[in-house]
């Protein structure tokens, strides 16, 4: 029961010859709340579809709930909910036949959660899917999911087309009666607000590669933007400094750590610290995110800090 | 439930085709009675030729409809995700088209039969079921299968009911012209769907085609497996 509940090393993916994903090691524990990051195209979808055995890695391994995604996906599938980036079902079926339908796969599903799912999300039960407004569609998906009494919900981008609160109703229904079943939340999403308000651990995905994962709180407590006035300031990015911006006299360092250290170091070469503050999720994704585009086209050649290691 | 579903989304076709079938011969009757047609022999011929039509028709649209047609739709990310394999969504699939021809096949043969046997009493219906064995019904069936099995495996190649109707009415096709071809230039006997194959007595002939049709779903099940969603 102590094994993650997601674990992948060295996963990779690629279709017909275009990487979608490459080399990911990835760890969910089990009980938390993972939030994946990343651009549109990034990889999150390709990576979800792996987890669930709908495609085939190209290499690497994946484990979901301690079994192998290639040969014991079935009994992943019994114990995992998801929720597609797709949100398309039958269109002829009524969301109450939907749950008909869906009900007779899982011994574990929740009967007593239809109802008050639906009456949470307003869901029209008695009315067919396709004449569902998108945002409909999508409640119904995430309906199906919450009651089938999963070990584990992967949602691909699951408040597509959600008002806002709906999406405040459904991020406390993570929070709260998932966490409380002991299930593990895996989510993807470019919804940062989203992720910031229920994640515990997050990772970041872009071009295919995992930039980071690591507990949300560390992230927010380790990362720093330090602003600094002074004349022929460093430059160079390393493990420790993420970006570094100039306006002028002015150089704004992203540093992932000791940002004391460092900005004593800027002080000892005559600068003048103006502020050390910390980042939000916002930030920070889009610090790594441009540094990755700036290691693609060769202009750095900076690491990021191993994350394994935190958990 | 993936059995309800595949009723679900074919009844309507099912039951329109099962009006058909219980309708076509006694209706024809109906229209005739009284002229030349129902005294020149009007019957057995009526009855066999109509199954066989039947039989074309609702496994091209059965194929095409049937389970593995959704193959190609969005939602197969949610039907691939329930906890089963993809052989058994495919083969439920399958198998509710074949009891659907089935179901269909009787109905038709009992009207026809019962409409003979309303209009020619003890003349006509003996040689009727008499002729059953002529006329090879079984075989007629079997061929169905056949084409059933044959569309749902296209469907499942193309990923499209449409294509896979298309692609397997021409195949169907394809395969009657090129036998008749070959007899016509070499007097080669190429057996085609539910023929006699070579020596064989009819009911291994028969096996071997009902194995093909098998063969089909066998291949269809391959390609699903092997798909990528």
């Amino acid at each position: 029961m102590n094994e993650p509940a997601i674990v992948t090393q060295g996963l990779a993916k690629a279709y017909a010859g275009v990487r979608a994903v490459t080399g990911i090691n990835l760890t969910v524990p089990r009980g938390s709340i993972y939030g994946f990051l990343g651009r549109n195209g990034a990889g999150k979808t390709t990576t979800i579809k792996v987890l669930l055995g709908l495609v085939r890695p190209t290499a690497g391994s994946a484990r979901v709930l301690g079994f192998d995604t290639r040969r014991e996906h079935i009994a992943i599938l019994q114990r995992t909910a998801f929720v597609s980036e797709k949100k398309t079902l039958y269109p002829s079926l009524t969301a109450s036949e939907l749950v008909r339908f869906s009900r007779g796969f899982y011994p574990t599903w929740l009967d007593s959660a239809v109802e008050k799912y639906a009456q949470l999300f307003e869901i029209p039960m008695k009315q067919r899917f396709e004449q569902l407004s998108n945002g409909n569609q999508t409640k119904v998906w995430l309906l199906l999911a919450l009651c089938q009494g999963a070990d584990l919900l992967i949602l691909d981008e699951p408040t597509t087309a959600l008002d806002p609160i709906t999406v405040d109703q459904l991020m406390r229904v993570l929070a709260e009666d998932a966490l409380d079943r002991g299930c593990t939340i895996f989510f993807s999403s470019h919804q940062l607000e989203e992720v910031e308000r229920i994640a515990e651990y997050v990772g970041f995905i872009d071009h295919g590669k995992l930039l980071m994962e690591a507990r949300l709180d560390d992230i927010k407590s380790e990362f720093r933007l330090i602003t600094a006035a002074g004349t022929a300031l460093p430059l160079q990015l390393s493990p420790q400094v993420l970006s570094v911006d100039v306006e002028g006299a002015f150089y704004r360092y992203v540093v992932t750590a000791d940002a004391e250290g460092f900005a004593a170091g800027l002080s000892q070469n005559g600068a003048t610290v103006t502020s050390i503050t910390p980042l939000g999720l916002r930030e920070i994704f889009l610090q790594l995110v441009r540094k990755e585009q700036s290691c693609t086209s060769g202009n750095a050649g900076a690491t990021l800090v191993p994350s394994s290691s935190r958990f | 439930m993936y059995f309800w579903k595949c009723w679900r989304d074919t009844r309507a076709f099912f039951v329109a085709f099962l009006i058909i079938a219980a309708a076509v011969i006694p209706l024809t009757a109906l229209v005739c009675n009284g002229t030349g047609i129902m005294q020149e022999g009007f019957g057995r011929d009526a009855v066999v030729s109509t199954f066989g039509l039947l039989m074309t028709v609702i496994t091209l649209g059965l194929g095409a409809i049937g389970a593995i047609h959704e193959f190609s739709d969005k939602a197969v990310h949610f039907l691939f995700t329930k906890p089963r394999s993809r052989a058994y969504f495919v083969w439920i699939g399958w198998l509710v088209g074949c009891i659907e021809v089935l179901g269909i096949a009787v109905v038709n043969l009992l009207a026809g039969s019962a409409t003979l046997a309303f209009y020619h009493p003890g003349q006509y219906l003996s040689a009727f079921f008499g002729a059953l064995k002529g006329f090879d019904i079984a075989g007629i069936f079997i061929y169905g299968v056949f084409v059933y099995g044959q569309t749902y495996a296209l469907t499942a190649v193309l990923r499209s009911g449409l294509k896979g109707l298309g692609a397997s009415l021409g195949a169907t096709t394809g395969l009657w012209a090129f036998a008749a071809a070959i007899w016509a230039r070499w007097r080669l006997h190429l057996p085609i769907p539910a023929d006699h194959i070579g020596h064989l007595p009819v009911a291994l002939s028969n096996a071997v085609w009902i194995l093909t049709a098998l063969l089909f779903v066998f291949g269809a099940q391959l390609v699903v497996e092997r798909a990528e969603i």
